[in-house]
């Protein structure tokens, strides 16, 4: 009942294209950024900030970044993972060639490096659709691999082969390396998540965003009213694999601490898809919704029986974490091409109209 | 009608198209003057929705030139098309369907629309301006082709008939100079011609729009149509006048599958 548009009349176009139309809604959106940034750092402990808060946050991003361009350009990716390696590996080559700038600086900027490999890589989107494409960014994934693995230069000739995370400081405050406590990481990629969901977010709404649905929907009615294909996908993956290369850099300096580059192998890039599957294609909140539910359901099904007193091993964890996510990325593409985001929607459009559906 | 019919705005000259062996136009030639409705009319497989998809670039004709707005061209990108002012709708419509109708006109817009990725990602300052601008037109439109109902629905999930309007409207979102219109009333019921008729007409009064029309209902090309050309086989078979026309013996041949000589 108190879920309305009742009274909220919009009386200028302006107001109409705000981000949020109903007043609830944006109250909502509100209340969970102050949630996230205020309340979660002052009670959530070391276990939820690192094993699900940050993975989430940096998946959510990396699932952004592939919405974008798979969910609403509609040019399927499977190299997410090697573009990741790129921010990863060139935050990391930042970090060290310039040792007293900004840490936070540096990861956005390692962004740029992933964004031309990005436009590269997209090139071939002109001439190529749909598997054949997939199959021209898997030449992206595995040749990253390939020589971030090889050449030692990208590690700094470290013996173990990883990139380790050295200490940096922002006003005193460790914000990577061993030291970094748990709480600060969290913030950092709480804010440079929500700056960049926000962006997300505005270019989606705007003319960039209606031509990259344009160029998903039908290529060719969009050339004839003047996009201009190869332009608007190159946008597409400069600005996905910027959002990838910026998650990359974030999962290695924010999350994991040191790593080598089979962190980004082929299964971050099936997982990130499979976010956006059951999120929703071409949704921003449904990259977050895809990302919340796959992080947690390994959790829940370590965390579920050991909880009712029969706990299970690791291996078996694994095998049903496979099956449950298979399932259900068959049942989203059947029934629910749209994912999460979709259902949301769909009760929420109940709310609007109850108790009295007519 | 007031309307005053001016100089010539698209040339087409000896335009010949051929896909392998078949010859979908043979040495075609026409002129459209401004503000003028022109229909093409012909059998099924005639070659009309060729002529229009060489008229906005979309195929490249192995023989002949277009001359529009006084620019000789050979070949053309649909784009360039779309730039010079030249927008159509398809005979099987060819919206954007997981769109909303009103982001489907909004992207008609597309090319009126100038700012950069920066106050893109803002949406701040130039770029709010410049959607609220553009939001004011596509409203306008929403409004003429009375679809303001629809505005926020899928338009996948819309009837035939009002996928038809919308996409008549994205066309209309572009201020196009020339409209190419190929079968816009096919599949449509009495009251559904009635109205496109209307908005036909209106678009060309009102907006001066110079029209190119497909149709297979005569009485509704004959109403709208000042001029238009008869093709068949890939050939231009007569051109002149509703009246002049619809006395036409070759015409009445051709209609009724009479054989061909040459
Ligand atoms: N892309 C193409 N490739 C091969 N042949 C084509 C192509 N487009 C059109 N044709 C051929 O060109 C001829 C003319 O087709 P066109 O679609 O222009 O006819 P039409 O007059 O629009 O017919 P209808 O009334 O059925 O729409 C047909 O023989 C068709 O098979
Ligand atoms: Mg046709």
């Amino acid at each position: 009942m108190f879920y309305r548009e009742a009274g909220q009349f919009k009386t200028t176009y302006i107001s109409d294209q705000e981000l949020f139309p109903v007043k609830q809604d944006r109250w909502g959106i509100l209340l969970i950024i102050g949630f996230s940034f205020i309340v979660i750092p002052l009670i959530a402990n070391d276990y939820w900030l690192q094993a699900i808060l940050i993975p989430f946050l940096i998946f959510s991003l990396a699932a952004l970044g592939l919405n974008i361009l798979t969910g609403y350009a509609g040019q399927l990716s499977l190299g997410t993972g090697g573009f990741m390696a790129v921010g990863a590996y060139s935050c990391y080559k930042l970090v060290t060639i310039f040792p007293e700038t900004n840490v936070i600086l540096l990861i956005l900027v390692s962004g740029f490096f992933s964004a031309g490999i990005g436009l590269i890589f997209g090139i071939p989107s002109l001439k190529i659709k749909g598997f054949y494409l997939a199959v021209a960014t898997l030449a992206a994934q595995f040749f990253f691999e390939w020589l971030f693995g090889r050449v030692k230069w990208f590690y700094n000739y470290n013996d173990s082969g990883a990139i380790e995370v050295p200490v940096r400081k922002f006003f005193d405050i460790a914000v990577t390396g061993p030291i970094a406590t748990a709480q600060t990481r969290y913030v950092v990629v709480l804010c440079i998540v929500t700056f960049l969901a926000l962006i997300a977010v505005n270019i989606v709404r705007g003319r960039i965003g209606r031509a990259w649905m344009a160029i998903r929907d039908m290529d060719i009615a969009a050339e004839l009213i003047g996009i201009r294909p190869l332009t608007t996908k190159l946008i597409a993956f400069a600005i996905s694999s910027y959002y990838a290369g910026v998650a990359g850099a974030l999962f290695v300096f924010a999350y994991l601490g040191s790593a080598e580059v089979e962190v980004f192998d082929i299964n971050i890039s099936f997982e990130i898809l499979f976010m956006i599957i059951i999120g929703g294609l071409g949704s921003i909140s449904g990259a977050f919704l895809g990302a919340a539910f796959i992080v947690l359901i390994p959790i829940l099904i370590t965390n579920l029986p050991r909880m009712l007193g029969m706990p299970i091993n690791a291996a078996t964890v694994e095998h049903f974490n496979f099956m449950i996510l298979g399932a259900l990325i068959v049942l989203f593409l059947i029934f629910e091409p749209h994912g999460l985001a979709k259902i949301w929607t769909i009760m929420r459009e109940k709310l609007r109209v109850w108790p009295f559906p007519y | 009608m007031e309307r005053k019919i001016g100089e010539t705005l698209l040339g087409v000259e000896h335009i010949s198209l051929s896909f392998g062996g078949v010859k979908a136009l043979t040495d075609i030639s026409f002129n459209i003057r401004e503000k003028e409705v022109f229909a093409i009319i012909g059998p099924n497989g005639a070659g009309k929705t060729s002529m229009l998809n060489v008229i906005n670039g979309f195929y490249h004709p192995q023989q002949g030139e277009i001359h529009f707005k006084g620019l000789h061209r050979k070949q053309m990108r649909p784009h360039e098309a779309a730039v010079q002012g030249i927008a159509r709708t398809f005979q099987n419509v060819a919206l954007f369907k997981g769109m909303s109708t009103l982001n489907n006109i909004m992207a008609g817009r597309n090319l009126k629309m100038k700012t950069n990725l920066f106050w893109q990602a803002l949406y701040y300052g130039p770029a709010r301006t410049e959607e609220m601008i553009n939001r004011e037109y596509v409203e306008d439109i929403i409004d003429f082709l009375e679809i303001q109902s629809i505005r926020r629905t899928p338009v996948g999930k819309l009837p035939y008939g009002l996928q038809k309007r919308v996409e008549l409207g994205r066309a209309l979102a572009m201020a196009p100079e020339l409209l190419l219109l190929d079968e816009p009333m096919a599949g449509m019921n009495i009251e559904e011609k009635q109205d496109m008729c209307r908005f036909i007409i209106d678009i060309n009064e009102q907006y001066g729009t110079t029209i190119v029309l497909i149709e297979h209902d005569m009485g509704v090309v004959m109403d709208l149509s000042e001029r238009l050309i008869v093709l068949d086989y890939g050939r231009k078979i007569a051109e002149g006048t509703p009246d002049e026309i619809r006395g036409n013996q070759v015409v009445i041949d051709a209609y009724l599958g009479v054989a061909h000589t040459n």
